[in-house]
C-alpha cells in the first residue's frame, strides 16, 4: 500500500483533506456528546414513577362552593370517597396531598436527631388517610403498610406535629441508613414541625416526588398516614382497572356532581398527562438532538462525497496516467480510499479531542455530565465507515478513466 | 517485438462513425526505433493508444512480445503495461504533488517490487537520467527538459521491452529537445525498442525507420539503414 | 460594478445548479438552526421593558434561621415573608411599589348558563399597573383608598371580561370570586409578557394571562391561599394569622425609583432595615440585602435554563459545520472557473477586482441562502411550537431576528468565501490561457 506517497502528496495540497477532516471532526464531536445526552434523558424519561399502572391513574380536586365548617366538609370529604369507591371499574380510591410528577406539592426537611444544625435529606411529602401502597400500587420492600388505627384525620387548625408513623422509598432509606434495614429507625422533621420523632414502619421500593428532577432527591418521599382537613377542596387519587380509566373518568365527574347540592369545581388530570407535561422539554430537546445529529451525519457525507469527486474530476489526467503506467482498476479504487480514510483519520483524531473539549466546556458550563469514552469510540467507528462508503462512490468513477487520458492533450 | 495485423478502430456516437484506422499494418522488430509521422487527425495517437495498450481496438491482431493482446481483460492488460512497456508523454505527466522520487516509484509500486529493490531501480534510473541529485525535488522546481528526463526515468525503471514516446519533444526548446533525442538514442542503442510519435520530420530523420499514417493507414514504408554516426547540429 | 458583479453572482448561480442547490440548502439549515434556537433565546431573555427594566428591582432578604447555614451559603429564598412585606410597603421608600402574590379561587359568573371554575390571578397593590405599564381598555386601577381598606374590588383581564360580559364595558358590575360579590373597576387589555418577569417565582412563567387582580390587603382578608411557591423554614404557627406572623416566604416585591442613580440610596436603606432586623433577632442571618433589576432577576431565577443554551451552542456547532462544509464546495465552484479567471485577468482586471466580483458571488449565495434559510426558521419555529401553548409563544419572530437570518447568512457565505475567493486571485494568467 502506497501510503507514504499518498500522505505526501496530501500534505503538498493541505487545504482539501483539512476541510474535509475539519468536518469529520466537528461532526464527531458534537455528534458524540448530542447522543451522550439523548441517551440520559431517556433514561430519564423512563424513569417510573412508582404508580403501578399510570395509564390506569387519575386523580380529582373536587371543591365544593357552600359554606360548610371543617367537620361538614370532612363528612362530605368521606362521602364523596365512597362514591367514587362505588363506581364501576374503580380498584381503589384515596385522599392525597399531592400527585407524583404534577409539579405542584410540598418538600420537607428529615433529620436523623433534632438537634442536628443541617438536614439529612429533604422529602417530598404524601399525606393520606387512606393507603396510598394501595391505590398508588407501591411495591413494598420492607415492613408494612399502615395499619386502619394508624390513618388520621387531623384539623388543619391545629399544630402540624409529626405522625407517629411514616413510610419512605427505598432511596430515602438507603440514603439515611445506608446498608441497615430502615425498619424500627426513627426521623425528626424540620424546625416547623414540632414533636416526637417517627418510626419508620415500611419501606416502599420507589415513589417519585412531584417535581421528579435529574438528581436522585427525585426518589426520596415519605408517606405520612394523615390527611390535614379545613380547605374547600380535596384530591382524591383513583386507580381503575386496566384499559377503564376514561369511561370512569367521565362516570366518577357525573356521581360526584349529582351527589352535590351545591356547585361544584372539579378538575381532572391523569398521571400520563402529568407525565407528558413533565417530560415534555427533554423530549424536545431530544428530538432536537437527534434531528441536528442526522443533518450533521448527511452534511458530513455530502462533503466527503464532493470533495472526492472534485478531486477525481481534478485529477483525470493523472489517473489516466497511472493507468497508463500499469495501475489497475482496483489499484486506483484502493488509491482514492486510501486517501480518504488517511484523511478521514485524522478528522477522526481531531474529533475525538474536540469532544472531549467540548464535553469538558459542558460539564463546565452547562452542567452536563461526563462523556463516556464508549462514545467517541462509537463515534470514531461511525465515521471511520462513512468515510469509506462515501468515497467509494467517486472512487469507483474514478476506476473508469481511461488511460488514453494520459495522451490526449487537454 | 509489435506485430499489427489488419487492424481497425473505430469511434462510434450517436450518429457518427469515425474510422481512426482501417486496415492498419505494422511490424516492429526488437531493438529497432520506429518513428511514427503523419498529419494530425492521421490517427497516430489512435494508434499509440492501442499500441500501448490504453484503447482496445475494434478488429484485427496485435501481437506484443508474443502475447495476443486481443481478448485479454483489463488487468491483464494493465499488468502486460506495467511489466512489458514505457511511456514517455509530450506534456510530461508527472505528477505534480509528488517528489521525483515517488513519480518514478509509481509504476514500481503496481509492479509489486519490495521496497529495496524498488529503490534500486529508481537510483538507476535516475542517475541514468543525470538527475539522481534532485531525486526529493518535485517538478515544478524542474524545468521542461529536466521533467521529461525525469518521466523517461519512470519509464525506464521497470525495465520496459518496449518504448512508447508520444511527441517527446513537442513541448521542449531546441536544446532540450536535442539532449531528450541523445538519451532516447542511448537507451536504443543499450537495446530497448523505442517507438515514437512526432510530427517534427527532422527527428524522423534520425531513426531506424519511419512510418507514415494518412488517414488511418500506413502510407509510406520508408526503410533506412542505421546511422552510422549523428553529429549533432549546431545552432 | 457592483451591479455588474451583482448580477455575475446570479448568473453562476444558475450555471452549476447541483453545486448551487447543495450550497445554498446547507447555507439555509445551519442559518435556520441557529436562528430558531437564538430565536426562542431572544424571547426568553430579551429585556421585556426596556424603558424601565433598570428602575425596577426586586429587594432580596436572609430570613432563615442559623440552623444548617454556614457564612457563605448562597440565600435559599427568593420570595419575603409577610412581616417584611408590610414593613416595606409602609417605608414608602422608591418612586412607586407593590407587593404580590398568585392566587387562585372559585369563580362563579354572572351568566346562569356558565358554571363556577377556578380561576387564576394576581393580587398586586394599586402601584403595580402604572409600574409594569399594564394597559387599560375599560376603567382603571382600584384606588389607594381602596388598597386601604382592602375593598372587594377587582381588575379583569381582557380574555376573562369578554367571556364573562361579552363586548359591553363592565366596569361597575358584579363577579362573585372567592364567595364574596367583587366590584369590576377595570378592564386590562391583553397583555402577557412571556415570561411573566414581574412574576417569575410559582409557576406559569410563559403559561396564559392572569384573569384577575385584586388589591394585596383584600387577598390577605379573604385569607387567600397562596398560588405559588412557599418555603418554610422555621416554627410556623397553625392557621392563616400563624402564616402571617411566621418567616415562611411566600410574597414577592417591586421597588420602582424615579432613576437608575437612585439604586444607590435604595440599597442603603435596604441595608439599614435589615441592621434593624437583625438587631431585633429577626433576621438571624449576616447576609447582605440584595437588590436586582429586571435583567440581573431574570439571571439570577435561571429563566434561560441549561437547555435553552444547549440548544443553541448546538445551532452554532452546526451552523460551523455547515460553514466549512460551504467553504469546501466554494472552492470547488471557483476551481473550476480557472479559466475564466485567467481570461479576466489578462484582460486587465487586478487581483482586487477578482477577490471582489467573487466575494459579491459568495455575498449572493449568502442572500439565497437567507431567503431559504428564513422559510426553514419558520417551519423550524413551528415545529418548535407544537411542543405546547407556553412554548410557541416563544417561538415567534420578531423584525430583530428576521434581519438576523440575513444578516447571519451573508456574514456566514462571506466568511467561507474568504478563503476560496482568495484562492480564485492568485489564479496566474498565463498558465490557464496556455492549456485549452
Amino acid at each position: 500500500m502506497e501510503i507514504r506517497p499518498i500522505l505526501s502528496a496530501l500534505l503538498r495540497n493541505k487545504t482539501g483533506p483539512l476541510l474535509v477532516a475539519l468536518q469529520v471532526a466537528l461532526s464527531l464531536a458534537i455528534l458524540a456528546n448530542a447522543v451522550y445526552i439523548v441517551n440520559e434523558r431517556r433514561a430519564v424519561i423512563a424513569r417510573p414513577s412508582g404508580i403501578a399502572d399510570e395509564h390506569a391513574t387519575f386523580y380529582i380536586t373536587a371543591r365544593n362552593l357552600n359554606s360548610d365548617g371543617p367537620e361538614q366538609r370532612l363528612a362530605t370529604f368521606k362521602r364523596e370517597a365512597e362514591l367514587l369507591r362505588a363506581v364501576q371499574g374503580v380498584a381503589s380510591v384515596a385522599n392525597v396531598s399531592q400527585m407524583p410528577l404534577s409539579r405542584s406539592g410540598w418538600n420537607t426537611s428529615i433529620l436523623l436527631d433534632q438537634r442536628q444544625q443541617r438536614e439529612n435529606a429533604s422529602a417530598s411529602m404524601y399525606l393520606s388517610s387512606d393507603s396510598l401502597v394501595s391505590t398508588f400500587g407501591l411495591r413494598l420492600v420492607e415492613g408494612r403498610d399502615f395499619l386502619p388505627q394508624e390513618l388520621v384525620d387531623l384539623d388543619e387548625k391545629t399544630q402540624d406535629r409529626a405522625p407517629d408513623q411514616v413510610i419512605l422509598t427505598k432511596a430515602l432509606a438507603d440514603k439515611l441508613w445506608p446498608g441497615a434495614s430502615a425498619i424500627g429507625k426513627s426521623i425528626y422533621f424540620g424546625r416547623s414541625v414540632e414533636g416526637m420523632s417517627s418510626r419508620v414502619v415500611g419501606v416502599v421500593e420507589r415513589l417519585q416526588s412531584q417535581s421528579a428532577p435529574i438528581e436522585e432527591k427525585a426518589e426520596w418521599s415519605v408517606i405520612i398516614p394523615a390527611r390535614r382537613y379545613g380547605d374547600t377542596a380535596a384530591m382524591y387519587a383513583i386507580r381503575t382497572e386496566p384499559g377503564q380509566r376514561d369511561r370512569v373518568m367521565k362516570e366518577a365527574e357525573s356521581a360526584l356532581r349529582k351527589s352535590s347540592a351545591t356547585p361544584m369545581i372539579l378538575e381532572m388530570r391523569t398521571v400520563d398527562q402529568d407525565r407528558q407535561t413533565r417530560y415534555r422539554s427533554d423530549v424536545a430537546l431530544q428530538w432536537m438532538l437527534v434531528t441536528v445529529s442526522l443533518l450533521m451525519l448527511l452534511i458530513t457525507c455530502s462533503g466527503i462525497v464532493g470533495m472526492a469527486s472534485l478531486w477525481v474530476t481534478q485529477r483525470r489526467k493523472q489517473i489516466g496516467v497511472r493507468r497508463a503506467l500499469g495501475a489497475r482498476r482496483i489499484d486506483i479504487l484502493r488509491y482514492f480510499i486510501t486517501e480518504n480514510v488517511m484523511i478521514t483519520s485524522a478528522g477522526v483524531f481531531g474529533g475525538v479531542a474536540l469532544g472531549l473539549a467540548l464535553n469538558q466546556l459542558l460539564v463546565s458550563k452547562l452542567e452536563m455530565a461526563r462523556l463516556p469514552a464508549g462514545y467517541l469510540v462509537g463515534g470514531a467507528l461511525l465515521f471511520w465507515l462513512i468515510g469509506v462508503i462515501a468515497a467509494y462512490g467517486p472512487a469507483w468513477k474514478a476506476t473508469s478513466i481511461s488511460p488514453a487520458t494520459a495522451t490526449r492533450s487537454v | 517485438m509489435l506485430r499489427m495485423t489488419n487492424l481497425s478502430k473505430v469511434y462510434r456516437t450517436h450518429m457518427i462513425e469515425t474510422h481512426a484506422l482501417r486496415g492498419f499494418e505494422i511490424d516492429v522488430r526488437e531493438g529497432e526505433f520506429v518513428t511514427v509521422t503523419g498529419p494530425s487527425g492521421s490517427g497516430k495517437t489512435s494508434f499509440l493508444n492501442i499500441a500501448g495498450l490504453l484503447e482496445e481496438f475494434t478488429a484485427g491482431d496485435y501481437i506484443l512480445d508474443g502475447v495476443n493482446v486481443k481478448g485479454l481483460d483489463d488487468n491483464a492488460r494493465s499488468r502486460l503495461r506495467n511489466e512489458k512497456l514505457g511511456f514517455i508523454f509530450q506534456g510530461f505527466n508527472l505528477i505534480p504533488d509528488l517528489s521525483l522520487f515517488d513519480n518514478v516509484d509509481v509504476p514500481l509500486r503496481y509492479r509489486g517490487f519490495n521496497a529495496s529493490e524498488r529503490k534500486r531501480r529508481i537510483d538507476d534510473a535516475l542517475t541514468k537520467v543525470g538527475l539522481a541529485s534532485r531525486m526529493k525535488h518535485y517538478p515544478a522546481e524542474l524545468s521542461g527538459g529536466q521533467q521529461q528526463r525525469v518521466a523517461i526515468a519512470r519509464a525506464l525503471a521497470g525495465s520496459p521491452k518496449l518504448l512508447l514516446a508520444d511527441e517527446p519533444t513537442g513541448n521542449l526548446d531546441t536544446q532540450m529537445a536535442r539532449g531528450v533525442m541523445e538519451l532516447l538514442e542511448e537507451i536504443n542503442a543499450a537495446g530497448t525498442t523505442i517507438l515514437m510519435v512526432t510530427h517534427d520530420p527532422e527527428l524522423a530523420v534520425r531513426t531506424t525507420r519511419n512510418v507514415h499514417i494518412i488517414d488511418g493507414q500506413v502510407s509510406d514504408l520508408v526503410r533506412k539503414t542505421p546511422s552510422l554516426a549523428q553529429t549533432p547540429v549546431t545552432a | 460594478m457592483f451591479g455588474y458583479y451583482f448580477k455575475l453572482g446570479l448568473r453562476s448561480l444558475r450555471r452549476n445548479p447541483l453545486l448551487t442547490a447543495l450550497m445554498v440548502l446547507t447555507l439555509a439549515v445551519g442559518v435556520a438552526a441557529s436562528v430558531s434556537t437564538l430565536t426562542i433565546l431572544h424571547m426568553m431573555s430579551g429585556d421585556p421593558i426596556p424603558e424601565k427594566s433598570n428602575r425596577l428591582l426586586v429587594p432580596r432578604f436572609d430570613n432563615g434561621p442559623l440552623d444548617g447555614w454556614a457564612p457563605g451559603d448562597e440565600p435559599s429564598d427568593v420570595q419575603m415573608s409577610y412581616p417584611d412585606v408590610a414593613n416595606l410597603l409602609k417605608s414608602g421608600q422608591g418612586e412607586r411599589r407593590t407587593a404580590l402574590f398568585g392566587i387562585a379561587g372559585p369563580l362563579e359568573p354572572p351568566r346562569k348558563d356558565m358554571p363556577a371554575f377556578i380561576s387564576s390571578g394576581m393580587a398586586p397593590t394599586r402601584d403595580f399597573f402604572a409600574m409594569f405599564d399594564v394597559p387599560f381598555l375599560h376603567g382603571q386601577a382600584w384606588t389607594e383608598a381602596d388598597d386601604a381598606r382592602a375593598a372587594d374590588v377587582v381588575v379583569l383581564g381582557r380574555a376573562m371580561a369578554e367571556q364573562l360580559f361579552g363586548d359591553a364595558d363592565p366596569v361597575g358590575k358584579q363577579v362573585r370570586l372567592m364567595g364574596s360579590p367583587f366590584t369590576v373597576a377595570g378592564v386590562i387589555d391583553h397583555w402577557n409578557p412571556r415570561p411573566r418577569y414581574y412574576k417569575l417565582v410559582g409557576g406559569n412563567t410563559f403559561g396564559d394571562a392572569d384573569d384577575f387582580f385584586i388589591p394585596f390587603a383584600t387577598a390577605i382578608r379573604h385569607e387567600a391561599d397562596n398560588n405559588g411557591g412557599m418555603n418554610c423554614s422555621s416554627k410556623r404557627e397553625p392557621g392563616y394569622a400563624g402564616l402571617l406572623a411566621s418567616e415562611c416566604t411566600w410574597l414577592q416585591f417591586w421597588f420602582e425609583t424615579r432613576s437608575a442613580t437612585d439604586r444607590r440610596d435604595l440599597q442603603a436603606w435596604l441595608d439599614n432595615y435589615a441592621g434593624e432586623q437583625r438587631k431585633l433577632g429577626r433576621f438571624k442571618r449576616n447576609v447582605p440585602a440584595r437588590l436586582y433589576d429586571v435583567m440581573e432577576w431574570m439571571e439570577e431565577l435561571k429563566i434561560v435554563d441549561n437547555d435553552n443554551k444547549l440548544s443553541v451552542w448546538l445551532a452554532f456547532g452546526f451552523l460551523t459545520l455547515c460553514l466549512v462544509n460551504t467553504i469546501g464546495l466554494l472552492l470547488a465552484k471557483f476551481s473550476v472557473r480557472a479559466s475564466e479567471i485567467g481570461v479576466r485577468r489578462a484582460l486587465g482586471a487586478s487581483r482586487r477586482e477578482i477577490f471582489r466580483q467573487f466575494l459579491i458571488e459568495t455575498g449572493v449565495v449568502g442572500l439565497a441562502g437567507g431567503v431559504l434559510g428564513l422559510v426553514l426558521s419558520f417551519g423550524a419555529l413551528a415545529l418548535i411550537g407544537m411542543q405546547g401553548k407556553e412554548v410557541a409563544a416563544m417561538a415567534r419572530m420578531d423584525w430583530q431576528m428576521l434581519t438576523m437570518t440575513f444578516v447571519l447568512s451573508v456574514a456566514a457565505a462571506v466568511l467561507a468565501g474568504l478563503l476560496p475567493t482568495w484562492r480564485a486571485c492568485q489564479v496566474t494568467p498565463a498558465i490557464q490561457l496556455k492549456s485549452q
